[in-house]
């Protein structure tokens, strides 16, 4: 036992944060990411303004590119808190991508456009219907698992081949335009930069963060993760509960899309959204989210997402090759949970 | 070989576990060892078995000092643990399990299976079993799976087995042929550290007792120099007395009736009544069929036939939540799977059930739910320190209180208690029936589950002895004695 009463000293401070405060570490290894990366950087600029310019502009590049499936990985970080798995992020992505572009498409041979539904009422029906359509998606997931009692992996992997493929049939000869003020959405200048994806992300993870301490649902989220059976017994609706998380999860899913869409003006049904399954999951276990459920938290999935974003950027700066950055992702993955494993064992 | 453990110390965090714990085992002799539940039999067991490293002491083997980081520097030495739940698989054929981890192979690298069968063959021979050695482990029944695992560790060479509670799952017959091989061992010099709390298997079986009480050991000798009695009474530490519920219950409505509830296999044709203020023990033993039917009441069962009435209304119940509508409440058994939430702290754990209840536009009003686990904590005097610590970081008696507490705050008009001191100390065993009685006293109609019947007998009006499914009998004042709840619950 070591003295307890005696007023701890800074270092037995952090030992003690190290060891009892998750996000600790993860916050930890993300300041070391940002200052090599700062140091990859370079410092010669004529000015201070000069470099911070640079600087800033470096990292906004970082957060939009990692917008889309940082708000994902939000989703994911519910689902795994529950204790399950949903790999069909990344085709309901493309689905629900696919039925917002059916929506707004501005050619006259559009639904709404031949409707004579133009402009924000037809933006407004496409979100509307694209969010539904992510959410029903989530939902039947959601009702396979929790209800059908499907393992999480084997039903969102089900609906991974299903969504994609289907949207690629549906979508090979739809003639898709959409319409240029919708890129408005995505592409709108705040402060002569184009951060509002950065912006959504950045308040969907605080109200999600919020959902997941304050409100009876995301405490339950964790409950069932951590032990489904005594939840249970809590007299908690185990299968609404569950069932909801996958819901969520496809909801933020179609907030990422309708980003994508507005931000390029089209959606490749093939390629988009394919790897978003693993590299949420990346993020949300590097976040130090458990695998195994129960534990976990929304600020720490933003953290992982960060962490990688920051490592791929160094990557780039430091010139390793492209095909070798997976590599590193791959790294920082199995060190992140080895780290995480240390802790739990001390 | 001789082993002597010698002043085992062992504390997790401030519970102090063993405090300076003796044990001898001889060779070829069995000893048990005794002890309520919480007494530090398996901590002591499981550093022996190189389960949990202790804090001090030493343990010698034929006199030299060994220590065990692990199970297998354990089993090395010679001595194998069999754990409650069997350690098999049961998918495969005896002779795989018997080698489990320690394969025979060919030299070509691949399973010598004639070899294994062979040797599996020979020492069941040897021992005169008649178990095929090529059956699958899923077609024994569970006696013939516990000689397998004895077997195997004979096939370790082990020279002590360490057998938890091995005849709690077994049937009388079944109960024999596990002594007949452990008599074997004997002749073979095998020492055999046999916990249990049966005292007449002991009784039976035994040539030497150890029994501990909180982490101290408090007697030992020869079975043949004692008797059940005073055996129990070291167990329990002071004489058995049947101390019995005086209250006087003020009874009002009737808050549940049971009419021919049936679920097969588990029980049938259950009827009961319980009423506002009165607490209903039902006991039993073994696959009595009543936390089954408990279950079923609170929604975690699913179909059955039969009725429920709650305060005189037909209700059907099919899940937990509408349960907790109705105003049920249930503390289940086994704490740590079904009761606690182990990575959630104190307060959440004791406020799990009511958060729905506490929110205003969706988000949980902190204040009100740290107020309510405040007052449910002052009202059960459960002793922790922050309400954000871990659950894990109490002892069991205060973890079982927080459990009760997530109930209380829900003021149910019904409050099932499935063991309620299960794993919990003498001392909050007692707090925790003074909580209940005035809980009755209060109006809520309780029903205890527990096979313990000084427990029945201290805490209830009146029980119900359940048999095979079925309710045997109902006794109260003068027949609610051990000896007549144990003629019933065996039915007698």
């Amino acid at each position: 036992m070591t003295q307890k009463t005696n007023q701890p000293t800074l270092w037995q401070k952090i030992q003690r944060q190290w060891k009892n405060n998750p996000l600790f570490s993860t916050a930890l290894v993300l300041v070391l990411m940002i200052i090599l990366q700062t140091l990859a950087l370079g410092f010669e600029f004529e000015t201070f303004g000069a470099w911070f310019s640079h600087w800033s502009r470096n990292w906004i590049n970082i957060l939009r590119n990692n917008a889309t499936v940082g708000i994902v990985a939000l989703g994911m970080c519910f689902v795994i808190i529950s204790g399950g798995i949903d790999l069909a992020v990344g085709s309901t992505l493309v689905a629900v991508g696919a039925t917002l572009m059916f929506f707004v498409n501005s050619y006259p041979t559009g639904i709404l456009t031949a409707a004579g539904i133009t402009g924000v009422p037809a933006f407004a029906i496409g979100i509307v219907l694209c969010i539904a359509m992510g959410c029903a998606l989530g939902g039947i997931s959601g009702f396979l698992i929790a209800k059908q009692k499907l393992p999480a992996f084997i039903a969102t992997l089900g609906m991974m081949k299903i969504c994609r493929s289907v949207t690629q049939q549906i979508m090979q000869t739809a003639a898709v335009k959409v319409p240029a003020e919708f890129l408005k959405i995505a592409n709108t200048k705040i402060g002569g930069q184009v951060i509002l994806p950065i912006i959504y992300w950045l308040i969907l993870a605080v109200i999600l963060h919020i959902i997941s301490k304050k409100t009876p649902f995301g405490r339950q989220v964790y409950a069932i993760g951590s032990n489904e059976r005594t939840a249970r017994l809590s007299g908690i609706n185990v299968e609404k509960v569950k069932a909801l998380v996958y819901v969520l999860s496809g909801f933020l899913v179609s907030i990422s899309a309708i980003i994508q869409v507005a931000r390029i003006g089209s959606m490749d049904y093939a390629n988009a959204g394919s790897g978003y399954e693993m590299d949420a999951i990346a993020a949300v276990v590097v976040g130090g989210t458990s695998m195994s459920g129960g534990k976990g938290s929304v600020v720490g999935t933003v953290l992982g997402m960060l962490i990688i974003a920051v490592m791929n950027n160094l990557l780039n700066l430091m010139g390793v090759p492209p095909f070798l950055r997976e590599a590193f992702k791959g790294f920082i993955v199995v060190v992140a949970v080895l780290l995480q494993k240390k802790e739990s064992n001390s | 070989m001789n082993l002597k453990m010698q002043g085992i110390v062992k504390s997790f965090g401030a519970n102090d576990v063993l405090k300076k714990v003796d044990f001898t085992l001889n060779e070829g002799e069995i000893c048990a060892l005794l002890g309520e539940n919480g007494a530090g039999k398996s901590t002591l067991m499981n550093i022996l078995g190189g389960v949990l490293p202790a804090d001090q002491g030493q343990i010698l083997l034929d006199g030299k000092a060994v220590t065990f980081l692990n199970p297998a520097q354990s089993l090395n030495a010679g001595i194998a643990f069999i754990h409650q739940e069997l350690n098999l698989i049961n998918d495969l054929p005896v002779y795989e399990n018997m080698f489990i981890g320690r394969e025979l192979k060919k030299k070509s690298g691949f399973l010598d299976h004639a070899a294994m069968y062979g040797k599996t063959k020979e020492l069941f021979e040897k021992m005169g079993l008649e178990i095929d050695p090529g059956a699958m482990v899923s077609t024994l029944d569970a006696s013939f799976k516990q000689i397998v695992e004895i077997s195997r560790a004979l096939m370790m060479n082990a020279s002590i087995i360490i057998m938890d509670e091995p005849t709690t799952s077994l049937t009388d017959p079944e109960i024999e042929r596990v002594f007949d091989m452990l008599r074997m061992l004997k002749q073979q010099k095998v020492g055999v550290v046999f916990i249990s709390h049966k005292l007449r298997e002991v009784m039976e079986i035994c040539d030497r007792y150890t029994v501990l009480r909180d982490g101290v050991m408090v007697a030992d000798g020869y079975v043949k120099d004692t008797s059940i009695p005073e055996i129990a009474r070291h167990m329990v530490g002071h004489e058995v007395t049947s101390e019995r519920n005086q209250r006087n219950a003020a009874l009002g409505e009737e808050v549940l009736r049971l009419e021919n509830l049936t679920q097969e296999p588990a029980f049938r044709d259950v009827s009961l009544k319980v009423r506002a203020g009165e607490i209903l023990g039902v006991t039993g033993l073994l696959g009595d069929g009543r936390s089954e039917l408990f279950r079923t009441v609170f929604g975690a069962e699913g179909k059955y036939s039969g009725q429920i009435f709650l305060q005189g209304k037909p209700v059907v119940i099919t899940s937990t939540r509408q349960a907790l509508g109705l105003g049920i409440g249930y503390l289940p058994r086994n704490r740590k799977e079904n009761g606690i939430i182990k990575d959630m702290n104190i307060l959440e754990n004791g406020s799990i059930v009511t958060l729905p209840r506490m929110t205003k536009f969706g988000l949980i009003k902190a204040k009100e739910q740290i107020a309510e686990f405040h007052r449910q904590r002052k009202n059960l005097l459960i002793k922790m320190e922050n309400d954000t610590d871990s659950i894990t970081s109490l002892s069991g008696g205060n973890q079982q209180k927080v459990v009760l507490a997530k109930w209380l705050s829900a003021n149910p008009k019904l409050l099932i208690l499935d063991n309620p001191t299960q794993g919990v100390d003498v001392g909050a065993k007692e707090e925790i029936y003074q909580i209940i009685q005035q809980l009755a006293e209060q109006g809520v109609a309780v029903v205890v589950l527990c096979s313990e019947a000084q427990e029945i007998i201290r805490l209830c009006d009146r029980a119900l002895v359940m048999y095979h499914g079925s309710v045997r009998a109902e006794v109260s004042g003068e027949a609610m004695n051990e000896h007549e709840m144990m003629r019933l619950a065996t039915g007698g």
